[in-house]
């Protein structure tokens, strides 16, 4: 009974999506059988929504001369702070860094490789989550500049992104989901550069997958959250992280996230082959051999129905 | 361009969103931000690449915010609803207007520590421990705030917007 219990406080951090484990299935039980418990959650979010209908319209607006002006500075003046000297040449940090080094190697005898990581290893996943929620935030609320590339020519705009990121990316095909691919643009993280893919479907509500450098660099399952009524799944694959940002409901972004998953792991497709019956195609020699249904392959001795097997990591 | 420059641009947006739903008021809300940035210029030593420039920003925009607030504290805002519903830019629709009045109505009404608390976690998305460091309040005071603040706004909206608002997507 006691156990049950949820308190109040935690009906807000599961409307903000800022409960974890265990607590938020206890959560998700207790809505489910306490109506009213459930319409508060249900409100806390609907007033989220309504604050950001109300203000959202604010990131569209020229913030005029004087903060734009300020703006330039301040970025001059950071730009001063950062020209991205290594964690360790930086004087307060390295004489941080001194000091756990010292006692690093102190207590290297006794703990091994347990060193305290440098700030930039600090650097959470969850943090590149934020990131990329708040580019979605801002850059679907300015349809004038949503992207910076578009998806016209899908090739290129891949190229431009591989180019920034600096690793072999591309925009996965969601039209399964009913999204298609309008462009993208490259932004700065604190891991490195990173690239924001937007989406929109028939309603026109949009969808956004970031890709960036991870900042641990080992691969992890997929984690969700919920900020006001934004949801976000990430994860890292391979050396690149990713989030998948939209205004849906936790299982609507669920499917998709497989999508996006399923089409990273399987590689970038050739765009122009979309939606050719196999018997159209005049040259079936011509075809990437990971896409054709080869014949002799179907009356092999392995009962092998998935055709996207692929021994190569990806 | 600096690397800081798209990411700076968003956080900018994100605090003018933030100014002014706080204040509710666009000329108020500019002045807010404009000194948060002289201040951030001028402090710009004490930002460590690699933190939450989002969460030091808005630290800074806090800090002057409650300068601000005290050294007002002898003439109050006088501001009404009207005036505050015609600097929105939404293009409203007939049905969405009770819903909007109500909620400025609400934001009117809470107290500045309420309205803080509900709007950098509700409209800016942030972490409950990222606001309990920046307005240096213990976690426990800002759940408080955060759930009077709700369910006032609640009770407030509840008068025929709540059926509405589950409408809003």
């Amino acid at each position: 009974m006691e156990a049950h219990r949820v308190k109040d406080e935690e009906l807000h951090a599961y409307a903000d999506g800022q409960l974890e484990g265990t607590r938020r299935i206890a959560v998700e039980r207790h809505l489910a059988e306490d109506p009213e418990a459930a319409r508060k959650v249900e409100d806390y979010r609907a007033q989220a929504a309504l604050l950001h209908e109300m203000f959202d319209p604010v990131l569209r607006e020229d913030p005029g001369p004087e903060v734009n002006e300020l703006a330039t500075r301040l970025k001059g003046r950071l730009a001063g702070n950062d020209n991205r000297p290594a964690w360790h040449a930086r004087p307060l940090t390295r004489i941080a860094a001194t000091v756990v080094l010292v006692v690093g190697a102190a207590a290297g005898g006794y703990f091994g490789r347990g060193v305290t990581a440098p700030p930039q290893q600090r650097q959470t996943l969850q943090t590149f989550a934020n990131e990329a929620t708040q580019a979605h935030r801002f850059y679907t609320s300015d349809e004038r500049y949503q992207v910076e590339m578009g998806a016209e020519d899908p090739g290129a705009l891949d190229n431009f992104l591989s180019q920034r990121v600096g690793k072999s990316i591309f925009g996965p095909d969601l039209s399964k989901a009913g999204y298609r691919l309008i462009g993208g643009r490259s932004l700065p993280t604190d891991t490195g550069a990173g690239a924001q893919y937007m989406y929109i479907n028939d309603q026109g509500k949009r969808i956004t997958l970031f890709v960036g450098p991870p900042p641990a660099g080992k691969e992890t399952s997929f984690s969700f959250a919920q900020q006001g009524d934004i949801a976000t799944f990430y994860w890292v694959e391979g050396q690149l992280a990713y989030a998948l940002i939209g205004r849906l409901s936790k299982d609507e972004l669920m499917g998709i996230t497989k999508a996006v998953y399923d089409d990273v792991k399987a590689g970038p497709k050739p765009r122009e082959q979309h939606q050719q019956p196999p018997q159209q195609q005049p040259n079936p020699e011509e075809r990437k051999p990971d896409q054709a249904q080869q014949p002799d392959q179907q009356n092999g001795v392995q009962p092998v129905s998935d055709n996207h097997h692929k021994p190569k990591d990806s | 361009m600096s690397s800081f420059g798209a990411e700076l641009e968003v956080h900018i947006a994100s605090l003018r969103r933030y100014a002014r739903a706080l204040l509710r008021n666009r000329a108020d809300a500019e002045d807010l931000v404009q000194e948060a940035l002289a201040r951030a210029i001028a402090r710009a030593d004490s930002f460590q690449t690699g933190t939450n420039m989002r969460a030091w920003l808005f630290t800074i925009l806090h800090n002057v915010h409650v300068n601000q607030v005290r050294s007002r504290a002898s003439r109050p805002d006088e501001v009404t609803v009207e005036s505050v519903e015609n600097r929105l830019t939404t293009p409203a629709r007939q049905e969405e207007r009770v819903e909007v009045r109500e909620m400025m109505r609400a934001l009117d009404e809470l107290p500045d520590e309420q309205r803080q608390v509900l709007l950098l976690v509700a409209l800016e998305g942030l972490k409950y421990e990222e606001v309990a460091e920046m307005i240096g309040v213990p976690i426990g005071t800002v759940m408080s705030r955060l759930s009077r603040g709700r369910e006032a706004v609640r009770a407030k909206l509840a008068n025929g917007a709540s059926v509405a608002l589950r409408r809003v997507k």
